[in-house]
């Protein structure tokens, strides 16, 4: 025993205590965080505000008197809070934040310059705009000319009331074409904006947005239409949308019920796949540089063999909860750790150690096989396709964690690990039963799988020469 | 005296191919013999089963006492052909781990090994990466990690390919040295002078099959001298000493006169008959070095002299050196 674990001690350091190792384990998580936190800070520089003023020329006459209305200091402001407060929803909503910081969230929201909460870009400064209301029969090419003055960033400090935009409605964008004859088509033409190059979109968004609404205003009150009546009957209908699960009712969190299994999967996939390829990487090279000779002369191929598994395994296992304390401290930081019971943790884990065994064994067979890692390819096929299976159904199992299919599929085995890990982290719960019977699979399929293995290992380990095919590999297991 | 090995009947076949047959070998504790034949010839298959990396199909094999080869692995030390040892890893660390798979305590062990690389010549190397080293300095490193654990029962394969001459003489010292803490060695090569010069005892191994095991002395005993060399002055007659009774054929190699003795004739008379005819500058008897021996045995089983070139051929290019290719004719 003590020989399998001064084996398993060694393959553990000469992976880990390596430059590359380190390196490659801390490099994505120290990327992602200055990608997500430092460099939303740095472009999070506010965009510069906007200070100016915006001509219209009406030729309908019906409509300037909304649209300056739209455009005072008071209605930007109204604005401005009612978007802070659309985005600090959706988090709480499709994200599943906690209602806490939540609350944190629409306090800042109440601050419309910030901070903001996560995730949201930065606003600028409240835009200091008016309306200029010019002659109906202005002339459209005069009144263009002073935009060509103005560069869309001047400050309100500067005093300059540069004109940023010019807006020309026709009559019959308001009334529109075909009405007074009664035809069952009435057409509107577009209105005209003319805007200075660097106006900022949001501005322009607005604005497009006010004229629209202005316009229909006008229309409705032409009609004979009482507009906030109008308005009020269009009211987008939102939903109140409870999943109904033994526990209780509870909201449901669309966009965390896919992404966290994912992740999870994810985090399996990579710590599984990356430790064994370490395994079968060493195999080859000891096999290459003789030293397996050494080795055998010290240990049995079994100790060998178990030893090396299980250091790798340790690594995977380092990878694991690296990525995944990782994965958990982001949660905490927003709060959504209600989301993970603490029972998916513990079955996760339990499950990366029969998924690893898994492949692990393969690898290690595969490894001993040959002598060079090119020689390794055309064997490692069939095993990649088990890998990527997972990834594949991923979809289709998150949109029905409990349909025929994803049971079917979680007592597959050499699958049906990444697949019940799926299941397990999304947010609709599962026959508990399947838990420990999925887990039974596995091991039986890591007894049955270590038991071939251990027949390769042990009578490829010695062989140099002709690498084998398929067919040789069951000969072999036949054989010893 | 007690056998360190004992193999009875021993039989291997790797699917069609019969690698050992009815292998019978007795090696008696503390002597060092010489393992010989050319590859594929079952010296390997035979050494590892010794050192229970494989297992045979049928036959009994005794290793240091024990009936099952498994439980002596711990007192066997083996220096494989090639260099086997982790590039990455560093030298004490590479030295202790064999130690401690070996079944040292952790405890002295680092002294253990740092005292032996000074031995070796190599003390300021516990540091450095193994492939930072040269191949002499590799297989010393080699050496170390099989004889570190004080083994019973030492198994060289090929140790002193590609040594220098100063550490081909210090590996042979170290040999030495093991040998008279009363360790068991066997080795295994294909250059005979070497077993020759170093072994008292031979085991040549052939297609599977034992076909010598004999003390050196006996080997001589055995075959006797078959030839006269010398180097004659003057104008030489070759008829002079070809026509001379016992004498099989006359061939001149350069200055010299080798005369080939016919079957069962006495060669101190044949001797004494050629310095009679013809004067000469040296004259000796020619004992049939290991090679030959061995290449009698192995073309001894080819019928015509085709054969036997085909299997001269054969046994040079799988790295038997012969005599001609000694001495370069």
């Amino acid at each position: 025993m003590t020989k399998i674990f001064t084996i398993a001690w060694r393959e553990f350091l000469a992976t880990v205590a390596t430059k590359g190792f380190i390196i490659a384990l801390f490099l994505p998580p120290m990327l992602m965080a200055i990608a997500l936190i430092a460099l939303p800070l740095l472009l999070n520089k506010k965009p510069p505000s906007v200070a100016g003023h915006i001509a219209l020329i009406d030729q309908s006459g019906v409509v300037a008197s909304r649209l300056e209305e739209a455009f005072t200091a008071e209605k930007l402001r109204q604005r401005r809070e009612a978007k802070v407060q659309a985005a600090v929803d959706q988090g709480t909503q499709a994200m599943g934040m906690d209602p806490k910081i939540a609350e944190e969230a629409k306090k800042a929201a109440g601050s419309v310059t910030g901070p903001f909460p996560p995730g949201m870009p930065a606003m600028p400064e409240l835009p200091s705009l008016r309306m200029q209301v010019l002659a109906a029969d202005a002339n459209v090419e005069t009144e263009k000319q002073p935009i060509l003055r103005a560069t869309g960033r001047e400050q309100a400090s500067d005093e300059s009331d540069a004109r940023l935009a010019l807006l020309v409605l026709a009559k019959e964008t308001v009334t529109g074409i075909g009405a007074p004859t009664g035809s069952a088509e009435v057409t509107y033409p577009k209105y005209e904006l003319f805007v200075a190059p660097r106006l900022d979109p949001e501005v322009q968004g607005d604005i497009r947005e006010q004229v629209a609404k202005a316009i229909v205003d006008a229309r409705l009150d032409g009609a004979g239409l009482d507009v906030d009546k109008v308005r009020g009957l269009f009211s987008r209908p939102e939903s109140s949308t409870m999943a109904v699960t033994k526990e209780g009712e509870r909201k449901t969190n669309q966009v965390a019920a896919l992404l966290i299994p994912g992740g999870f999967m994810i985090l399996l996939w990579i710590s599984i796949f990356t430790a064994g390829q370490y395994l079968l990487a060493g195999t080859i090279e000891e096999k290459g540089s003789r030293v397996m000779e050494v080795l055998l002369s010290a240990a049995s191929p079994m100790e060998l063999m178990i030893g090396k598994i299980l250091g790798k395994g340790a690594v995977g296992a380092v990878i694991l909860l690296l990525y995944g304390g990782v994965g958990m401290g982001t949660l905490v930081v927003f709060a959504m750790t209600h989301l993970i019971a603490w029972q998916t943790l513990l079955f996760t884990l339990v499950y990366f150690v029969i998924a690893y065994a898994t492949i692990a064994c393969i690898m290690a067979a595969i490894g001993a096989a040959v002598t060079e890692v090119t020689e390794a390819q055309s064997l490692l096929g069939p095993v990649m396709m088990i890998l990527v299976i997972p990834m594949m159904l991923w979809m289709p199992i998150m949109r029905n964690p409990n349909s025929g299919f994803a049971q079917v599929c979680s007592f597959v085995p050499l699958i049906n690990p990444f697949i019940m890990v799926l299941r397990i982290s999304g947010s609709e719960p599962i026959p508990i039963w399947q838990i420990p019977a999925s887990m039974i699979v596995g091991i039986l399929t890591v007894v049955v799988l270590a038991w071939m293995s251990a027949k390769v290992f042990r009578i490829g380990v010695l062989m140099y020469g002709k690498p084998p095919n398929f067919r040789t590999l069951i000969k072999w297991v036949r054989m010893a | 005296m007690n056998n360190a090995i004992s193999l009875n009947k021993i039989n291997k076949s790797f699917g069609s191919k019969r690698a050992v047959i009815d292998l019978d070998l007795a090696i008696p504790e503390g002597s060092m013999i010489g393992l010989i034949g050319p590859n594929g010839a079952g010296k390997t298959t035979s050494i590892r089963m010794i050192m229970s990396i494989i297992f045979a199909d049928s036959g009994s094999i005794q290793v240091l006492g024990k009936d099952s080869a498994i439980e002596s692995k711990d007192r066997i030390g083996y220096l494989p052909e090639e260099r086997g040892l982790y590039k990455k890893m560093k030298v004490g660390d590479f030295l202790k781990y064999i130690g401690r798979l070996k079944g040292i305590d952790g405890a002295g062990l680092e002294k253990t090994v740092r005292d032996w690389l000074e031995r070796v010549g190599l003390p300021d190397c516990y540091r450095k990466k193994c492939e930072e080293l040269s191949k002499g300095m590799q297989q010393k490193v080699q050496f170390i990690a099989s004889v570190i654990h004080e083994p019973d029962l030492l198994i060289l394969d090929e140790p002193f390919s590609g040594l220098d001459p100063v550490n081909s003489r210090l590996l042979r010292g170290l040999v030495d040295e093991q040998h008279q803490r009363g360790c068991t060695l066997i080795f295994s090569t294909h250059q005979m002078s070497q077993a020759e010069a170093l072994c008292d005892r031979v085991v040549m191994i052939h297609q599977g099959q034992k076909v010598l095991d004999n003390t050196l002395d006996e080997i001589s005993a055995r075959y006797t001298p078959r030839e006269v060399r010398f180097e004659p002055v003057g104008d030489f007659v070759e008829s002079n000493v070809s026509n001379l009774a016992g004498i099989d054929r006359v061939e001149r190699h350069n200055g010299t006169v080798w005369a080939h003795l016919s079957k069962g004739v006495q060669c101190e008379h044949v001797l004494r008959q050629i310095a009679a005819t013809t004067p000469v500058r040296k004259i000796e008897v020619v004992r049939p070095t290991l090679e030959d021996v061995f290449i009698g045995i192995v073309a001894g089983s080819a019928k015509t002299e085709e054969e036997r070139a085909e299997l001269l051929a054969l046994m040079r290019s799988t790295g038997v050196k012969t005599s001609s290719d000694v001495s370069g004719d």
